[in-house]
Order: C-alpha cells, then structure tokens, then sequence
C-alpha cells in the first residue's frame, strides 16, 4: 500500500501553483484525506503533487453584512466549518452537516475545497453547497470563473473542474427567510451517508436535496402538504433499490421535520 | 507452606506494559532496526481459481533496488500437516492459483516502495478457472473439487446421542432453521509481520514473529527449513493483538525465513491492511441446518444440526479453522441447556476463498448464535418468556456431562443469568417494551447464558496441555520470570507478576517477566483458547513454590532454624512467630549465588527452577450471562444498544481489571459481529471488501457501555483460575441477535444470519408490511 512514484511541490503562492497545474498528470494535495488513500491503492497514480496547504489567503471564513453573503476558502477544514462562529451564526445547516463529516482526524486535515473537487456522491457537503445555492470560484492561469454548484457537479465524482483549475472560494448568499433542517442516515458515527438530505422550507415551499442517493446531489420542490405522497414518486426514479428509497424518504422526511413549520 | 493473604492477587493492579503501550514506545516487529534489511512485496493472485501459465519478472528484475524475485521453485515448502489434511498451501502459488490474495511471487528490494513498484512490474499471465464459493452450493455439489482427486468434503462426522430418533419422533413440537454466520477477520491493530536474520558466525537464524505460539512457530521453521531446532530463535516482540489469527504460521512466515538464509540478509515483510483483509485468517463461514424437538412447556427434547464450514482454498497451519468451528460447536451446541438428544453432523468443504482459521472463540460464537437462537424460537412457539423458558433447563448439577459427551465443572449458570436480568432491571423493560410497541418503538431484550470451554489440552497451541516457567530470583533479591506464553495485549506481564509476587512474598514491581523468546523461554504452548491464566499461572505459581522453597531452604540455614518454621513476607525471609528473626530476601539471595561458601555442603548455589504445570481436568469452563437492551429503528434499519450487562464466573480473578477489560473488548467484537463485519465475496470469488471502509468494525460510538459482576466458582487448577479470553465474544452476538429478534416480534421478523444490515431490516419490516395478512 504505497503510492507509485511521484513529484511533490509546494508552491508559495496562488500563481506558483496554477502554473504547476500544467504540468502533465498533475494533482492537487488539500487534505488528502481522499486523494492519499487512493494514491496508496495506486488507483489514482499523479506524476506531479502539487500541495495547496501552503498558500495563503486560502482559509478564510468572511462574512459580507451588505451583501449577506458569507465566503468560504477552499482550505477551510471541516472541523473550523463546524465549529466557526461566522458559519453557525449565519448558515448553522453547514456546520451541523459538517460534523458528520468522518471524525475529529479526518475533519482537522480534510478541506472544503477537497470534498467539493473529489465530488462523493455520498458526501455532505457538495450536496449543502447545492442546496444553499453556493457559487465556486475556479482559478488557473488564464484567469477566474464562477460556477453555480448546481453545474458543478457533474456526476459520480466529476465536476466542470478542468485539470489546470483551482477551486478556490465559494459563496453563498444567505436567505434569512428560509428554515433548514438536516438529516443523515449512516452505518456508523463518521461513515458516508446510506443517505442524506437537506430540507429548506420558504413559506409553502419546500425544496429537497440529497446526497448518497444518485450519482450527484440532487435537489426537488415540492409544495407543503403533499411531501409524502410526492416524495415516493420522485424517489420511484432516483433511488433502484427498495432499501435505498426508503434511507431517501426518510432521510428527507425527517430533514423536512427539523426544518419546523 | 504458610501463606499470608494474597496482597495482589484479585487486586486492580494497573498494567505494568501500559506506560509503553499508551505512550508510543513499544516496539513492535515493524519498529526494530534491522540494517541491511531487504523488504518484501507479494504480488497476490487477482484471480479466485486460475493456472498460471507463465511467471516473467525480467522487466521487475531490472528495477531499482530489486534484489531477488522468488515463485515456488525458489522456496518450494508445502504448508502441510501430513497425516491430518490432504493438503497444505505452497509458501508460493505452484502453478495455480486458489483464491484471491494467495501469495504469487515475492519481490525483494532495499524497500517496500521499491519492492512494491517492481511487483507491479512482473507480469503474470493467469488462465482464470470457474471457481466454487458459496458454501451451501459446495456442500451439495460433491463433484467440485478444489483439489482434485482429493474428496473436497475434507471432514465428514457423525455422532447422535443413544435414543436420538425415537425422543425427536416423540416430542410433540417441531422447528427448522437454518443459521447463518458470514465470514469475518480478526483485524488486529498491528498486522501480521515477520523479520528474519541469518548469522553467519554462530551458524542461528533469528525470526522475529508477530506470534502467539514462539515455541510452535520455531519447531515449524525448523521443520520446514530443515534445520536443528536449537539453530533456530524465535522472538517475538510487542504484538498489537492475535485473536487466534496469530496463531497459524502462514507461508509468508516460511518465505521470510527462507529468504533471509538463501539471500544472506535480513529480510522483513509488515502486512498492510488490504493485504490483512484478503490473507490472515478468516472465519466463522459457517452454515447449521437445525431441527429442534421440545414440548408445549417449552422444553427442549432433542436437537439436530448439520454443520458446515467453508475452509476456503487450504488447511490453515496447523489446523483449520472450519474444522476448529464446527467440531467445538459440535460439542458445545447445548450450551449450559439441559438438552438430553443430540444429533450433529459435520461438513468441512474446501473452496476458492481465503483459508479458515481462528478468530477469538473460534466455534464459541457461532454454537451461542444457534443455542440461543434455537431457546428463543422454541419460547416464542410456546408463547412464554424467553428467560421463563431459560430456567426451564438451566444446568444447576456438576459435574454435569452434556450430550456431546462433554463434562463441565460446576459453574453459576442459573445464578449468572438471574444476576444479569436483575441488574438490567429485565421487567422494567419488559413493561417499557410494550409500552413501546403501542407507541411504535420497537425495542427488544436479548439474554445470552454462554459456556466458555477454555485451557483445553489441545487446542490453537496443539496439543501441549502444560505451560512452563522459569524463575529466577537474582543476586539482588528481584525476580525474572520467563513463560513459554504468547501474549498479544493481554496483560500477563501483570498478572503472571502479581501470582508469582503472593507466591514469594514480594512485591508486583519485584518481578518482571519476560516471554516470547525462546532463548530464554522454557518450552511452551503458547496463548490460544483461553489458556494462559490457568496453565500459565498455574505454571508460574508451581514455579513460584518451588522457588519459595529454595529461598526458604538457604534462609533456614542462615538463620539456623527449622525449613518448615520459615515464612516469607514482605521482601524478607522470617522464622514463624520471630519476626525479628529475619533475612532480606536480597541478603538470602546475594549469600546464595556470591557467598555459597555459607551454604554449607548439601545446599544448591543459585535460585532458579523451571516447571511445567498441567491442570487437572482436559478443560474447564466459564461461564456467565449477557443482557442486551437495543431500539431498532424500523424506518432506517440502523439499531441502537441502549444497555448492555454481563455477569461473568472465571473462577479466581487475578486482576478484575484486565478481566474487565477482555470482557468490554469482546462485547466490542460481538457489536462488529451482531451488525457489522462481514467478509463479502462475489459470485467469481473476489473479495469486495479490501480495506475497513467497506469492512465495517465496530467504533467506540458503536459500543455500549458494558455493565460487570462478577461471580467466582475456583476451577479445580492451581489458583482456580478460568480462562475467560473468549467468552465476552462467545456471549455477545447472541445476546444482540436475540435482542433484535425481540424487538421485532410484534411483526414476526426474525433473524438467522449475522450480521444483520439496515438493509436486512429495512427489507424484512417491508416485507412483513407489504405480505398479506
Ligand atoms: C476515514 C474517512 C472517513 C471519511 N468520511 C467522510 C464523510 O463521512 N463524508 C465526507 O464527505 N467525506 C469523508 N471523508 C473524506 C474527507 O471529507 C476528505 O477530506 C474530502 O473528501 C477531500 O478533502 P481533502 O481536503 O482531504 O482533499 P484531498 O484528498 O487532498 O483531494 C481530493 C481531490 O480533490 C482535489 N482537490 C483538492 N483540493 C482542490 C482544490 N482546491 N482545487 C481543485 N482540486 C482540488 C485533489 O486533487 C483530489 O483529486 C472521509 C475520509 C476518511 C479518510
């Protein structure tokens, strides 16, 4: 279980590593808490590591009061995004979801960025980023581009990620008018979801994301009072097996639960 | 001899090898510095059943730091115990490969990156073969053989009670069901490992083992190298958990050790985890086809089992593990039920899949997964309390002998499981259960009254029903003990040093043992099955006396009295009644290696003996009763253990603590095994799951706090000590099946194969839901 061969490079600055990202098979090292286990497999196999964890400017938690917007950067751990004051002041969905994140070892050196260029199907926040309507910012040499969450993703861990592109922020609008709810069914404390879902209710409007349900987080209106009943008929397509739509159904059923009235 | 009362044992004292162990400064076998050390890679099979057609490793060969790339020709051992299995497992694939994972070719380089990126380099052209997996299917196809010509039913018994068929007729109730176990590992914390050196000048071979059994492990590399017994050195440093998988030795033993005397250089080879999870020992793949006879009171008349074990491609070495499962559990079927009729019938099958060897319990397990499955069922057809049904047929007469032959020495079977349902307050939650029912909670009791046969004369060690120490009280007046045991974790530098210390009158810190070498080591068994407490200690007490005597021979001279009148207490030689005639043991023992000019003509310079000791009885069981209380959530599956108590009897306790601890150790296991852990296979044979995301153990969240009493029925060896290593994980699955049974009796769900998912339980409440009523 050791990695093939490979280069390592620490870049001091955000241009620095742009510019290695050119190089050929080349990887981002965040937390490696995905990408070194797969290297020890020898299933993902880069001949270059470019380690981001040195850069600056990449670990913020900042909140715009103007545009109530809150900005994550992509080396923000999940450990700081469940306990930071910003996050569960203003998004305390995020920070309750991303304690269920592994455990204490894994959330300390795991990233936000990470989690979100890895793209589990199963993870948990991807799915939050979709559900809160979260933009990325994707850097490379050529320049910046913003991405909506919802076109990220693209399937079973692929995204509109270009090998040369760095995540490196996302935001997320803040809609004070919205109640959250959150709900996780897993084998045991820290596993990946058998599924999850989050549940957003804006007056008689509820809206339904998953994750560990399809091959990419996914997200269904629905109006109030005909949750149930609908949610067997979405789940009809979404989930093959009749134990998987049922993890869907309730997972989502007690989301929308905590969510309140 | 006068004995004062025991100051250390039964005491808690702390674990002398904690501070190493907490603090990171044990040294495990992947720790010692070995310079020039050579590493090994496998290059595994990725095929359940394939002929190899051609082995090419040039294009590895020229790799950086590639030293030697070895297929069997090089090292051509057969693992085979002749006389006992047909066949034994080459140290490499010869020319076909039976399961995945089997060891193909060894890569040797300056290290393990190196030897790992050149093992991937050697190209190996397989011609895959249909391979033969699930157990059932095997067992009803005696035309499949892994092995041909030789009969792939590898053991086949038979045995009924005198009267079997005319009590089974008789009985005015009958059931069927068939149970279940899926194959699991040990996965101990440091994986296997092995380290051999090869000196030149004094012509020994040095091996370092990751071991239970250093005695055994030397005799077989002996054997298998062809070498004198007394060339060969076996040490064994810290070993981070055994759990019986330390007990076989396993072709990578034999290959390191080979290599290192072919090579002339060190050599090392530290399994990693996907490599622990496809070749240690598995177990517990295991079916029972039972037939149960009772009455309309709920007593059992008579029981039939068809026993099967899926041993996978090979015999594990020395033994297998099928056939450890099946022949204890066999015997032990009854459990401490008074149950007159048995009928067994036993198949061992070989397949292509990982070898079959041993796993903390071993057939312990699985026989209280069936004895109390089978109580429950035969309760709930009889419409009564599963605990009333208990009582029924508790055992309360001793010696009693079971139907399998077996004869147990008394224990505290009904008081065991009385103690147990009080301490869980049992109708508490009897009341609280139907209350939950009419709410929609389902939440179930689970009572598990296990028998632990434990310090057998044969048993994982072979079959060396003694164990041996050697003592030595130095110039000093301190004490270094040396046993032929094995420990992998479980505290016997402590507790072997608190028997030796009451026995000599000395404190526990006065002592240090020493085990794991056989060097210095007398020769011994080893630990497995639950040994070491019984015959270790009573090989270290039997030592201790003697020792004592020779300490009081020497005093008795210095101090000019009678042997009989001197006492030892308290770090000092005494004549009975005089305190103030008294030695220092330091002064009696400097005088008897540094002064024998005072000993006088008939007495013996030096203070060092060696004894063996061999208990009474072929066996002896523990006993004790294990309460589970869990809620299942039937919408997720997912079950939650709300408590969970034990009442545990093993005879003489030398140290609660560390019994406390072996017993929370096992319940942990019995969680993994109850809901968790499962060995998956595909239909063509490849283990799906390769590294502890997909093989589930149980996490300190998953485990409940474990409630203990203690109850004490001395066994009759020296001390009276029990052993009691298994029978927390012999209890524990039961107990959580049971309880999950209970829970869902309302919508009649039961389950019979472990371990039970969330995705059982989701599809068996739909089932029920959707099933016309
Ligand atoms: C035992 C265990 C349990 C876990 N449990 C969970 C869980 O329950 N839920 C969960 O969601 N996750 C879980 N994880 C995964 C964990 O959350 C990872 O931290 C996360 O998936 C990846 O983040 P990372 O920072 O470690 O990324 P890395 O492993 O360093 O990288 C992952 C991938 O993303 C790329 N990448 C990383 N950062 C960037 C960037 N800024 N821009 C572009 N590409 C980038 C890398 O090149 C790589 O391909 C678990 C991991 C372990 C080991």
């Amino acid at each position: 279980m050791k990695p093939a061969p490979f280069v390592y490079h620490r870049p001091r600055t955000v241009e620095e590593a742009v510019a290695l990202l050119g190089l050929p098979a080349c990887k981002v090292l965040a937390g490696g808490q995905s990408l070194v286990p797969l290297m020890n497999f020898r299933l993902s196999r880069p001949r270059h590591l470019v380690d981001i964890n040195w850069l600056p400017g990449l670990d913020g938690v900042e909140w715009d009061p103007d545009q109530g917007r809150l900005r994550l950067g992509a080396l923000v751990r999940h450990q700081v995004l469940a306990t930071h004051p910003l996050v569960r002041r203003h998004l305390p969905v995020l920070a309750e979801a991303a304690g269920h994140i592994g455990h204490w070892a894994i959330r300390s050196r795991g990233t936000l960025g990470g989690s979100l260029a890895h793209a589990d199907p199963a993870a948990e926040l991807p799915a939050a980023m979709v559900a809160l309507g979260a933009r990325f910012c994707l850097r490379s040499q050529s320049g910046e581009r913003w991405v909506d969450a919802g076109e990220f993703f693209q399937g079973l861990f692929t995204t509109v990620l270009a090998e040369d592109e760095l995540l490196t922020a996302v935001e997320v609008s803040v809609d004070q008018s919205a109640r959250w709810g959150f709900y996780e069914i897993a084998r045991r404390v820290g596993d990946f979801a058998l599924a999850g879902a989050y549940a957003r209710r804006r007056g008689g409007v509820i809206d339904l994301t998953w994750f560990g349900v399809g091959p990419k987080p996914f997200t269904v209106e629905l109006q109030a009072g005909e949750a149930e009943a609908a949610l067997e008929q979405v789940l009809q397509t979404a989930a093959e097996d009749v134990a998987a739509r049922q993890w869907a159904k309730v997972a989502a059923m007690r989301a929308l639960q905590r969510a309140g009235r | 001899m006068e004995h004062s009362r025991p100051q250390w044992t039964g005491a808690r004292v702390a674990r002398v090898e904690d501070a190493r162990l907490l603090s990171g400064r044990a040294r495990y076998l992947d720790d010692l510095p070995l310079p020039g050390c050579l590493e090994v890679a496998f290059v595994r099979s990725p095929h359940a059943h394939a002929r190899i057609r051609r082995i090419d490793p040039r294009l590895a060969l020229a790799m950086p730091g590639v030293v030697a790339i070895w297929t069997f020709s090089d090292c051509p051992v057969r693992l085979l115990q002749s006389g006992v299995y047909p066949v034994g497992q080459p140290a490499l694939a010869d020319g076909e490969v039976r399961y995945v994972g089997e060891p193909v070719v060894a890569v040797f380089a300056a290290d393990r990156y190196l030897a790992e990126d050149a093992a991937e380099a050697v190209e190996v052209d397989y011609e895959p073969l249909p391979a033969y997996v699930d157990l059932a299917a095997i067992v009803e196809h005696p035309d499949w053989a892994v092995h041909p010509p030789v009969d792939n039913r590898y053991v086949h018994r038979e045995y009924a009670t005198e009267g079997f068929d005319q009590a089974f007729a008789q009985a005015p109730h009958h059931l069927r069901v068939r149970f279940r176990t899926r194959r699991q590992t040990a996965v101990t914390l440091e994986p296997r490992g092995a380290a051999a050196v090869f000196d030149p000048a004094s012509e020994r071979l040095t091996f370092y083992a990751s071991t239970q059994s250093p005695h055994r492990m030397r005799g077989d590399l002996a054997k298998f190298l062809g070498l004198p017994d007394h060339r060969v050195r076996v040490v064994v440093p810290e070993v981070g958990g055994g759990f019986g998988m330390k007990a076989n030795t396993y072709p990578e033993d034999i290959l390191v050790a080979w290599a290192a005397l072919k090579l002339g250089r060190p050599v090392r080879w530290v399994s990693d985890r996907m490599e622990s999870l496809l070749a240690d020992a598995h177990a517990r793949d295991d079916i029972h086809d039972v037939e149960v006879a009772f009455d309309g009171e709920g007593r059992i008349w008579a029981v039939a089992d068809h026993l099967m074990a899926d041993g996978g491609a090979y015999p594990g070495y020395p033994f297998s593990g099928a056939v450890g499962e099946t022949g204890l559990a066999a015997q032990v079927l009854t459990g401490p039920y008074q149950i007159p009729h048995l009928k067994t019938t036993i198949d061992c099958v070989f397949s292509h899949k990982t070898p079959l060897g041993a796993y903390r319990g071993v057939w312990g397990p699985i026989a209280s997964f069936v004895q109390e499955g089978i109580v429950d069922r035969v309760a709930r057809a009889v419409g009564k309390d599963p605990a009333e049904v208990r009582r029924l047929q508790l055992i309360d007469q001793f010696p009693y002998r079971n139907p399998a032959g077996l004869v147990y020495d008394p224990g505290s079977y009904r008081d065991s499981m009385e103690l147990a349902l009080k301490a869980i307050d049992y109708d508490r939650w009897r009341d609280e259960q139907r209350r939950g029912w009419r709410e929609g909670r389902y939440l179930g009791i689970g009572i598990s009254v296990f028998v632990e046969p434990s310090a057998m004369a044969a048993s994982e060690s072979g079959s060396i029903p003694y164990e041996a120490a050697t003592l030595r009280m130095e110039p000093s007046g301190k004490v270094t003990a040396s046993l032929g045991l094995g420990p992998t974790g479980q505290g016997h530098e402590t507790t072997m040093a608190q028997l030796i210390a009451d026995a000599l009158g000395i404190a526990v810190e006065d002592v240090v043992v020493l085990h794991g070498d056989t060097d210095s080591a007398p020769l011994g068994g080893g630990t497995g099955g639950s040994r070491s407490a019984t015959i270790g200690g009573g090989a270290a007490l039997t030592a201790a006396e003697r020792l004592g005597e020779k300490v009081r021979r020497v005093a008795a001279h210095l101090l000019e009295a009678d042997f009989e009148d001197v006492v030892l207490a308290q770090g000092q030689a005494y004549v009975r009644g005089v305190p103030s005639r008294a030695l220092p043991l330091a002064e009696v023992a400097r005088i008897a290696y540094t002064d024998v000019a005072r000993l006088g003509p008939e007495l013996e310079p030096g203070l060092e003996v060696t004894a063996r000791y061999r208990p009474p009885l072929p066996m002896t069981f523990s006993n004790g009763t294990h309460v589970a209380v869990v809620e299942v959530d039937i919408e997720t599956g997912l079950v939650k253990v709300l408590r969970y108590a034990v009442v545990n009897d093993c005879g003489t306790l030398i140290n609660p603590q560390i019994v406390e601890g072996q017993i929370v150790g096992g319940v942990a296991q019995g969680v993994g095994s109850a809901f968790l852990e499962e060995l998956a296979y595909s239909e063509d044979g490849q283990l799906t799951t390769t590294t502890l995301l997909d093989y589930r153990l149980p996490e300190a969240t998953d485990v409940p706090p474990v409630e203990i009493q203690h109850l004490t029925t001395p066994s009759a060896s020296l001390g009276g000590m029990k052993g009691m290593g298994e029978g927390s994980l012999i209890a524990a699955p039961a107990a959580l099946v049971g309880a999950v049974n209970d829970a869902l009796a309302p919508l009649e769900v039961w389950f019979s194969e472990i371990p039970i998912t969330p995705e059982a339980i989701v599809r068996a409440v739909r089932r029920r839901a959707e099933a016309p009523r």
